[in-house]
C-alpha cells in the first residue's frame, strides 16, 4: 500500500500547490465575500437615498394607504400637501427626496400614477412601487362598494398552503429539500466530471511524457492508478469543503445585508432551512465518494489507451453521456417526482448519484431503495475498478495507434 | 552469487508484420560496463523495454540477477529510458524524492541523497525550481539522479550521452565508472561506437534486430584484426610495391598497409628490411569498433527480410565529435 499513498500525496501537493487551484478554490470565495460585502455596504447606502421620497396626494384617500405600503417596505415617504407641490421639483434637485409620487383620480381609476425625479426608480423599486399603488387603489374602491370586510390578505396575493398528504414535511421543508437535493445533484455531476476529467488528464500526461516507463517499472499499475485516484479524490474534497464553508460564510456574512438591500429576499423565507444537516451531508458525501471512484477509474482507462488529449475528449463521450443523461432527467422533473420509473433508473449505479442522491433528500423513495442503489454501486464500482485496471495496465505501455475494442475486450479477457 | 546481473534467451518481439528482436541472447556479467550497440531502429530500446517489462516478449525468457523480471527483481534495477520521462511541473527536489520513494526509500533518505546528487552534479541552485524551467541537458541530468537514487545494483541506461554536451558527457562517463568500481553492473545503449571503445568492456552488436557480435572488446579486437599495418618510414615507398599488398591509404604521418589474405604481417617486415627503408612505426592496427561493426553488420546475414520494410532498420552509424 506505500506506493499508493506515495503516488496518492504527490498528486495531492502538485494540485494544491498549484496556482490554478489557489485561485479557484481560496481565492475566488475570498473575492466573491468581500465584492458582496463591498457591494451590500456601498449599496445600501446608495439604496437609502434612492428610498427617500416625497409624496402628493390630490385623491384624499390614497395618500396614507401608500405611506404605510412603502414604509413597510423600506422606504422613506414625506406625505407633502398639495400647495406644497410647486417647491417639489427644487427640494429634489437639492437632494432632499430621490424623487416624488403624484397620486391623482386617474390612479384611483386606471392605477396611473406619476414618479418626477431625476432618473427613474430602479425596475425592482418601480415594481413595488406600482404594487402598492395599486394595492391601495384596489383597497379604497372596495371600501367604497361598502364591503366593510378587510381585504388586505387577498391584496396582497393570497397563498397556497401546502399539506403533505405523507405527513411530517411542512412544504418550506419540502421545497428547501428538493433545491437542496438539486443543487446537490448539480454539484455530484460537476465533480464527478471535473475530478474524473482531472483523473484522466493525469493519465495521459504521465503517458505522454513517458515517467509512466519508469514508475511502472517500480510499482504495480494498480497501485499508481489507485493512487492517482485517490489524490485527485482528496484535492476534490478538499475543494468541495472550502467551497461548502465560504458558502456558509457568504450566507452568515452577506445575507442581512442583502435583505436589507432587497427587502423581497425576506420573502423566501427563513434562510437556515438551506443549510444541510447531517443526514444530508453524509449522504452527500457517499454519493460523491461512490460516484467518484465509479466515474475516475473509467476516466483512467480513457486516459490509458489514448495518447492525445485530443483522441480522449472523442473517447470520453459515452462517459460524459452515462453523466449528462441522468442531469438531463433530474431537470426535466424539477417539479416534483415526475414518473414513477424514474426511481428505478436511480438505482441505476451510473445514475444513482445525479438520480437518487436528490431523491433521498427530498424523501422521495423509501429507505430501502437508498440502501440498494448505494449496495449496487458498491458492486458496480468492484467489476468497475477490476475492468478499468486490466485496461490501464495495458494501455498506459501502448504508444501510437489507439486499440480498437475487440482489442481492449482482449486485454480485459487476457491480462493475467 | 549469480553470474549475470542480466541473462535472456531467444528473446523476440513483433510488431505487427515488423520484427523488432529476433531469438536474442545476453549475457551481462555482473559488475561490468556492457554496451549495447547498434544504428538507430536496430531494436536496441525494445530489447531495453522488454528487461524493463515495459515490453513482454513475444518468445523467450529473460532473467535479472537469476530470477525473471518482475517488479521485485526489478527494483534492484535503476532505469533511464530514451524519452525524457519527468513531470515538467514539479520541482526537481520533490520530483527526485517521489522516485526514489516509490522505490522504497524513505522520504528523508531520498531527500537527503537527492541533494548530495543534485550538489555533485552542480544541479543544487536549481532543486527548488519546476523542472521544466531547466535545460534539456540539466533535466536529463536530473533525470539521472532519478535512475541512481535508490542505489541500484544494475543501471539500465537507454541512451544516456545523446543531449549532452561534453563536459557533461565525462561527468557522466566518470559517474558510470566510479558506479562499476563500487560493483555496480551498468548496461548502456549506444549508437556512439567512440563513446563506447572509451567506456565499455563488453559489448553486443546489433543490426537489424540480431545480435551480429558479442564479447569482451579487447579480445573481439584482437580477433578481428584485419591484416592492416600501419608503418611509419624514411625513404622511398616502392617496396610496398608488391603482388601480395592489397591496398595502400595514408593516414596521417604514415600508411595503412592492407595485406592479403593469409598474408604473415613477417612478410611486409622481411620487405622493408629488403627495401633498405628505415622503419619507424610497425603496428598490427586493431579494427575500430566502427569497422568491426561495419564488416559484421554489412556482411552478417540478411535478417529480417521482408519483416523489415516499412521501418529504418539499418540507420546510419554516426560518429561522436
Amino acid at each position: 500500500m506505500k506506493p499508493v499513498w506515495t503516488v496518492a500525496r504527490r498528486e495531492f501537493l502538485e494540485r494544491v500547490r498549484s496556482r490554478g487551484f489557489i485561485i479557484g478554490t481560496v481565492a475566488l470565495p475570498l473575492v466573491v465575500l468581500i465584492l458582496i460585502g463591498a457591494s451590500a455596504a456601498l449599496g445600501s447606502r446608495g439604496q437609502q437615498a434612492r428610498r427617500n421620497i416625497a409624496l402628493v396626494d390630490f385623491t384624499g384617500y390614497l395618500g396614507e394607504r401608500v405611506r404605510t405600503g412603502l414604509e413597510s417596505s423600506g422606504y422613506q415617504v414625506e406625505v407633502v400637501p398639495r400647495d406644497g407641490v410647486d417647491g417639489l421639483d427644487g427640494r429634489v434637485a437639492d437632494g432632499e427626496f430621490f424623487g416624488y409620487l403624484l397620486l391623482d383620480d386617474l390612479t384611483l381609476e386606471e392605477g396611473a400614477a406619476v414618479f418626477r425625479g431625476k432618473e427613474p426608480p430602479g425596475t425592482l423599486s418601480e415594481g413595488l412601487i406600482r404594487a402598492t399603488i395599486v394595492q391601495s387603489a384596489l383597497a379604497a374602491r372596495l371600501r367604497g362598494t361598502g364591503d366593510g370586510r378587510d381585504a388586505d390578505a387577498l391584496l396582497r396575493g393570497g397563498s397556497l398552503e401546502f399539506e403533505s398528504t405523507s405527513g411530517e414535511s411542512s412544504a418550506e421543508d419540502l421545497r428547501a429539500a428538493t433545491i437542496a437535493g438539486f443543487v446537490g445533484a448539480m454539484l455530484l455531476y460537476m465533480s464527478m466530471l471535473v475530478y474524473g476529467t482531472f483523473v484522466m488528464r493525469s493519465v495521459l500526461e504521465e503517458k505522454r511524457n513517458r515517467v509512466v516507463e519508469v514508475v511502472i517499472s517500480s510499482i504495480r499499475p494498480w497501485q499508481l492508478m489507485l493512487g492517482k485516484i485517490l489524490g485527485v479524490g482528496a484535492v476534490g474534497l478538499a475543494q468541495l469543503t472550502i467551497w461548502a464553508l465560504a458558502f456558509l460564510l457568504i450566507l452568515l456574512l452577506a445575507l442581512p445585508n442583502l435583505v436589507a438591500m432587497w427587502p423581497l429576499l425576506d420573502e423566501l423565507g427563513d434562510m437556515s432551512r438551506f443549510v444541510p444537516g447531517v443526514g444530508t451531508v453524509a449522504l452527500f458525501g457517499t454519493y460523491f465518494l461512490l460516484g467518484y471512484f465509479l466515474y475516475s477509474s473509467l476516466f483512467a482507462a480513457v486516459g490509458a489507451i489514448c495518447t492525445r488529449e485530443e483522441e480522449a475528449q472523442q473517447v470520453q463521450f459515452p462517459i460524459i453521456m452515462l453523466l449528462v443523461f441522468p442531469l438531463i432527467l433530474q431537470t426535466s422533473t424539477l417539479e416534483g417526482n415526475g414518473f414513477p420509473w424514474l426511481d428505478w433508473a436511480a438505482v441505476f449505479p451510473f445514475f444513482s448519484p445525479i438520480l437518487m442522491f436528490p431523491r433521498a433528500v427530498a424523501g422521495l423513495v423509501p429507505g430501502w431503495m437508498v440502501a440498494l442503489s448505494i449496495v449496487l454501486m458498491i458492486l458496480a464500482l468492484v467489476g468497475t475498478a477490476w475492468v478499468a485496471g486490466r485496461i490501464y495496465r495495458v494501455g498506459i505501455l501502448m504508444q501510437g495507434k489507439r486499440p480498437t475494442l475487440p482489442q481492449i475486450l482482449r486485454w480485459v479477457r487476457e491480462a493475467d | 552469487m549469480v553470474e549475470f546481473a542480466i541473462h535472456t534467451r531467444g528473446v523476440g518481439k513483433t510488431f505487427g508484420n515488423h520484427t523488432a528482436v529476433s531469438d536474442f541472447d545476453l549475457d551481462v556479467p555482473r559488475g561490468t560496463i556492457y554496451g549495447l550497440l547498434g544504428p538507430n531502429g536496430s531494436g536496441k530500446t525494445t530489447m531495453i523495454r522488454m528487461i524493463m517489462g515495459i515490453l513482454l516478449p513475444d518468445q523467450g525468457r529473460i532473467e535479472i540477477f537469476g530470477v525473471p523480471s518482475d517488479f521485485r527483481s526489478r527494483r534492484r534495477v535503476g532505469y533511464l529510458p530514451e524519452e525524457r520521462g519527468v513531470y515538467e511541473k514539479m520541482r526537481v527536489l520533490d520530483q527526485l524524492v517521489f522516485l526514489g520513494e516509490i522505490r522504497g526509500v524513505d522520504r528523508s533518505v531520498a531527500r537527503a541523497r537527492a541533494s548530495e546528487w543534485l550538489e555533485r552534479l552542480s544541479l543544487a541552485e536549481w532543486a527548488g525550481r519546476k523542472v521544466e524551467d531547466l535545460s534539456k541537458g540539466m533535466q536529463q541530468k536530473v533525470q539521472f539522479i532519478g535512475t541512481v537514487l535508490h542505489d541500484p545494483d544494475l543501471l539500465i541506461l537507454d541512451e544516456p550521452f545523446s543531449g549532452l554536451d561534453p563536459i557533461n558527457q565525462e561527468v557522466l562517463e566518470a559517474i558510470v565508472r566510479e558506479e562499476q568500481a563500487r560493483g555496480k553492473t551498468i548496461l548502456f545503449s549506444t549508437h556512439l561506437m567512440e563513446q563506447a571503445e572509451r567506456l565499455c568492456e563488453r559489448v553486443c552488436l546489433i543490426s537489424r534486430s540480431r545480435k551480429v557480435l558479442d564479447g569482451e572488446l579487447k579480445i573481439l579486437r584482437r580477433e578481428e584484426r584485419s591484416g592492416v599495418v600501419a608503418v611509419e618510414f624514411d625513404g622511398e615507398g616502392s617496396w610496398l610495391d608488391v603482388p601480395w599488398v592489397e591496398s595502400k591509404a595514408t593516414v596521417g604521418e604514415g600508411i595503412h598497409v592492407t595485406l592479403a589474405e593469409g598474408t604473415d604481417p613477417k612478410r611486409l617486415l622481411g620487405a622493408a628490411l629488403e627495401g633498405g627503408v628505415q622503419l619507424r612505426r610497425f603496428e598490427l592496427v586493431e579494427p575500430s569498433l566502427r569497422e568491426i561493426f561495419v564488416r559484421h553488420a554489412g556482411a552478417g546475414p540478411e535478417s529480417s527480410g521482408p519483416e523489415s520494410t516499412g521501418l529504418k532498420s539499418s540507420g546510419s552509424l554516426e560518429a561522436a565529435s
